[in-house]
């Protein structure tokens, strides 16, 4: 049975727009329209992840964990320096939720995410290893480097599942 | 983004007077007393919205602000899933805690909301001397975090900080809580302030 417990754990938690790139666990809680966007690299035991929130960023550059685009570039570049290489590098993603069930385009917030990480996971040709994306439920989600890339993530009714 | 003491201070008499409406609808209601806590105006980086709001599964009822101004803002109900149970089995004349949210819960949620939040921001628009109205409700019961980042994405698309506007409701006859929250853009909290402001001139 999958755990889900960041306090033990000491992990860190990303708020949303921010990013993390290291050796500890990090964590984010109450994903909905937004997307943890979670980089692993097995060889070297380091990874990051980012709480996305928009998919593009027009521009704007003083949040880079805010929008799928510069998420995702800043992530890999936080990755460089512990020496991973595109090809050591998995990806996985959460959230992307339609929780309101809106079917106006402009407020499914969480379809237009996806749909950005995953053209951005594509043009940098880095491998989508699992999702849990999507539907009309909360997420929260919990990683750690160390513990072999394995994500857990938990729903509201407090269900856990390993993904 | 920085409010004055003066600007925070007429926003939190604003939304005082606009929840003490929504309040007594919902004691009417329920038939019970309702207690009001002081309100909160906050201006919160979103990367810290995870400390103000937690992933535990809560009852939201969303309306968007529509009407005389400019700018986007969100109006919430906000309780506690077993507060919510406890209020429609008030309502409905029930007493089973031990049950799954059913469609008549939701009905019931939905127009409590309704009601109160048209209380909310009809007595808010009154004074400022504008019409606003609530768009229809959208209910999602999950995560408090997971239903508002929409909203966050919505008003925070072009900024980092969004203006929370928050106060807690308490029926403690029936032990039933809720929150109302409120969620403007830059834009229309400089609207709202400026309203405010023409008001005070003139002596209010």
């Amino acid at each position: 049975m999958a755990e889900f417990r960041p306090i033990d754990v000491n992990a860190r938690f990303i708020g949303i727009g921010e990013y993390y790139v290291g050796r500890d666990a990090m964590t984010t809680i109450g994903l909905g329209s937004c997307i943890a966007l979670i980089l692993h690299d097995e060889r070297h035991e380091v990874g990051a992840m980012a709480h996305v929130m928009l998919p593009e960023s027009k521009g704007q550059t003083d949040r880079p964990g805010k929008y799928a685009d510069t998420a995702l570039a800043t992530l890999l570049e936080g990755l460089g320096p512990f020496g991973s290489r595109n090809g050591s590098i998995r990806a996985k993603m959460v959230g992307g939720a339609n929780m309101f069930g809106f079917n106006d385009n402009n407020l499914n917030i969480g379809e237009r995410n996806i749909e950005a990480v995953h053209r951005v996971l594509d043009e940098r040709r880095i491998a989508l290893d699992a999702e849990d994306v999507g539907g009309k439920v909360g997420r929260s989600v919990m990683y750690n480097p160390k513990a072999g890339g394995t994500i857990v993530v938990r729903r509201a009714d407090g269900v856990c599942a390993e993904l | 983004m920085k409010l004055t003491e003066i600007q925070a201070d007429a926003l939190g008499e604003l939304g005082n007077i606009g929840a003490a409406h929504a309040a007594t609808t919902l004691s009417q209601m329920l038939m019970s007393d309702i207690e009001m806590d002081v309100p909160s105006v906050d201006i919160i980086d979103i990367a810290q919205f995870y400390q103000c709001v937690g992933d535990e599964k809560v009852a939201l009822v969303v309306f968007r602000i529509d009407g005389g101004v400019e700018g986007e803002g969100f109006v919430v109900m906000m309780m506690p899933l077993p507060s919510a149970m406890r209020m429609t089995n008030t309502m409905l004349g029930m007493d089973d805690m031990d049950r799954e949210i059913n469609e008549m819960d939701q009905s019931a949620i939905i127009e409590i909301g309704n009601i109160m939040v048209s209380a909310f921001l009809d007595a808010t628009a009154t004074l400022l001397g504008i019409v606003m109205l609530p768009s229809p409700p959208a209910l999602c019961i999950d995560m408090a975090h997971a239903g508002m980042e929409a909203l966050i994405a919505e008003v925070a698309m072009e900024t980092n900080d969004v203006v929370i506007f928050r106060t807690n409701l308490t029926c403690g006859q029936h032990a039933i809580d809720g929150t109302i929250l409120m969620f403007l853009t830059p834009e229309m909290l400089g609207n709202l302030l400026s309203l405010l402001e023409a008001l005070t001139s003139q002596g209010m």
